[in-house]
């Protein structure tokens, strides 16, 4: 069980007001992912939900419950920090029983839960190694299991593979997905990048300065921003966000086309530019154009054998289908 | 390796200095430990001068281990030093622990707090033991007899003196008795030592990971279990040091000693030294070699019982 429900949540550090009243249901058994600029306020969110961050007002429902005056111990929800916030000096066995040996469970059971946690997350031959003597994956892996044992009604991620190198993180974030599926547990996760929101998430919360911008799932993102900044935030390389006589013809304000929706050609197109910088990255190839009126540069992806030189004039031409088009409001118009 | 040279012949003069600093005094004091030398003596006046022609073995030592003040010096060096450290290391943390937190004030509470261990050492010891100790006219002298007056007075009263009268007139406690003058020193060491033991609990405390303490939160553990499991582990080496440094001081206490009692009962292994060596330096050195034997041991001691019991 884990369906956590906050109602006009807000929080203010003395004078500034970091969330505004926010609404957001999360459902039993949803992988629920914050993404947001840096500062928006997503850790605090978090922490909020942890308990370990009072409300300014409003409430927090876990599983129908009022939890906002309980103490952080008895949310049942389990968290993992990005600096993981291990205990440095308890072997990874005791790192991992600890919420165990808190609860007073007997030692053979702690032993058996500990062990049986620590095979799922390949962990038996680090059981008596200090957190120091381990990895960034190995010590975020002691950090997932110590969060499994509680057997939490929900687990909390705050970037937990932010400090991992590209390849581990990769590695991890499948492992963390694979877990998802396994318990079938209610998790939130906290990120910056992308990818992992785009990939783990069956909901994504788009936040920006503590306002929620839109939620839902990564493809309804990804096809139906509801407004200009989440076209912007999500998807990679950046949304094309055009302005002026363009955008007036297709009676908008601003109308946005990605890089992957735009067809690239040398001899006739719609639009006209100059080739700035080539990025070939193998699969694709992501080409800068400058010159095109009302967006510069115009970011396009081509196919990865697509060889054009700096300076070389191309022409580009979006698919009509996947034209979006916002108001003077930024938000979106059907 | 042979990059390696160049940084150890700069280590050189360094390393040569301290062996130097550190063998020249100990290899007199056991050259003196092992021959006949004193000060003055008229009838053997070629004892006056250090030399191995008055090679007289382990006489020296065997002389120590028979004077009556020996034992009971080692006895009380051990007491005081042991009593000091626990006294401070507890001290230590407990006010660390309190000062730590962010209140109003903290800054002159901190300044004060340091303050006593400015306080020369001979000084300390003449205004705890006149000003505050003396039992007629110290605090602790004023502190009972005024209880004592209140309480007489109280016999007086109408009810209640019944009861009173069933109280026992106080006696305020000679801290220059031979029996309790090592006490005496336990607590103005104590009180002049525990600001250091705080200032370096202090600076530890602000290095914890204040994370690993969100984290123990949502396991669970509640203010002790936090203390237990991540606070007294993160505060072993800054108590093994505090334990080091001040076991180092401590076994060599003098001053307070001498002011207190003039060894009066209350002799440790440095006075005890500095008693031979009004005449006995062969004597006064071979209590040394013994004084350099007991610290070792008590460092060993201090250290393997710190580890085990906070580290886990
Ligand atoms: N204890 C605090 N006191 C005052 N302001 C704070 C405090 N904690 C956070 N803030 C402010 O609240 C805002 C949101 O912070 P938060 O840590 O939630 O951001 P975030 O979305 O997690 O950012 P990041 O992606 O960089 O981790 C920031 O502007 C930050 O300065
Ligand atoms: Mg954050």
């Amino acid at each position: 069980m884990g369906r956590i429900v906050l109602k006009n949540v807000t929080k203010s550090f003395g004078n500034t007001q970091v969330i505004p009243p926010l609404d957001l249901t999360i459902e039993d058994g949803e992988f629920t992912v914050f993404v947001g600029p840096s500062g928006c306020g997503k850790s605090t969110l978090l922490r909020m939900i942890a308990g370990l961050e009072d409300l300014t007002s409003g409430y927090i429902e876990i599983d129908g419950d009022d939890a906002t005056q309980v103490p952080p111990s008895e949310r049942g929800l389990a968290m993992v920090f990005q600096s993981y916030a291990l205990y440095p000096h308890m072997t990874v066995r005791k790192n991992i029983g600890f919420p165990l040996r808190m609860a007073k469970m007997d030692q053979s059971e702690i032993d058996k839960k500990v062990e049986t946690a620590a095979k799922s997350l390949n962990l038996m031959d680090y059981l008596d190694r200090k957190p120091a003597d381990l990895s960034g994956g190995q010590r975020q892996r002691v950090a997932i299991g110590r969060a499994i044992v509680r057997e939490p009604a929900a687990f909390l991620f705050d970037e937990p593979l932010s400090n991992l190198d590209a390849a581990l993180r990769v590695g991890m974030r499948l492992e963390i997905g694979e877990l998802h599926e396994r318990l079938q547990t209610t998790m939130i996760y906290v990120t910056h990048d992308q990818v992992e929101a785009m990939t783990m998430a069956n909901k994504i919360v788009v936040l920006q300065a503590g306002v929620i911008e839109q939620v839902g799932s990564p493809l309804e993102l990804y096809h139906k921003p509801r407004n200009k900044f989440v076209a912007g935030f999500i998807g990679s390389p950046k949304m094309n966000l055009i302005e002026g006589s363009e955008a007036a013809k297709h009676g908008a304000q601003t109308i946005g086309i990605r890089p992957e929706h735009i067809d690239v050609s040398t001899t006739d197109g719609m639009w006209e530019g100059k080739v700035g910088v080539a990025e070939h990255l193998g699969s694709d190839t992501f080409i800068h154009v400058h010159g095109v009126e009302g967006c510069d540069p115009m970011t396009v992806r081509a196919a990865g054998d697509m060889s054009v030189k700096n300076g070389e004039t191309v022409f580009l031409t979006p698919q009509s289908q996947n034209i979006h088009k916002f108001d003077a409001e930024g938000l979106r118009i059907e | 390796m042979s990059d390696r040279k160049l940084p150890r012949l700069l280590q050189t003069p360094a390393v040569l200095l301290l062996l130097v600093w550190m063998l020249i005094p100990l290899g007199l004091t056991l050259y003196f430990s092992f021959i006949r030398y004193v000060l003055n003596n008229l009838r053997r006046p070629e004892w006056t001068t250090p030399s191995i022609s008055n090679w007289r073995g382990f006489g020296n030592y065997e002389f120590v281990l028979n004077n009556k003040d020996f034992v009971l010096a080692i006895q009380n060096s051990l007491l005081i030093v042991c009593s000091i450290l626990f006294l401070t290391v507890i001290l230590g943390v407990v006010i660390a622990i309190l000062i730590n937190k962010t209140f109003p004030g903290q800054g002159i509470v901190r300044v004060l707090l340091i303050s006593p261990f400015f306080v020369m050492p001979a000084v300390n010891a003449v205004l705890w033991i006149n000003m505050i100790l003396d039992p007629v006219l110290g605090l602790q002298g004023i502190a009972v007899g005024s209880i004592n007056d209140l309480i007489g007075s109280l016999r007086e009263a109408p009810v209640i003196g019944a009861f009173f009268s069933l109280w026992p007139e106080l006696e305020p406690i000679s801290f220059r008795a031979t029996q309790t003058s090592a006490y005496a020193v336990i607590i103005m060491v104590t009180w002049q030592w525990t600001p250091f033991a705080v200032l370096i609990f202090m600076t530890s405390l602000q290095s914890e990971d204040q994370q690993q303490k969100e984290a123990a939160v949502l396991d669970g553990a509640g203010a002790w279990s936090q203390f237990r499991f991540l606070t007294l582990p993160h505060l072993g080496r800054p108590i093994a040091i505090v334990v080091m440094i001040q076991a180092i001081f401590h076994l060599s206490l003098y001053a307070e000693i001498e002011i207190v009692s003039r060894g009066n009962g209350n002799k440790n292994l440095p006075y005890l030294i500095g008693e031979f060596a009004n005449n006995n330096i062969g004597a006064a050195s071979a209590t040394g070699i013994f004084a350099v034997i007991l610290a070792n041991i008590v460092a060993i001691f201090l250290l393997r019982m710190i580890g085990k019991t906070l580290m886990e």
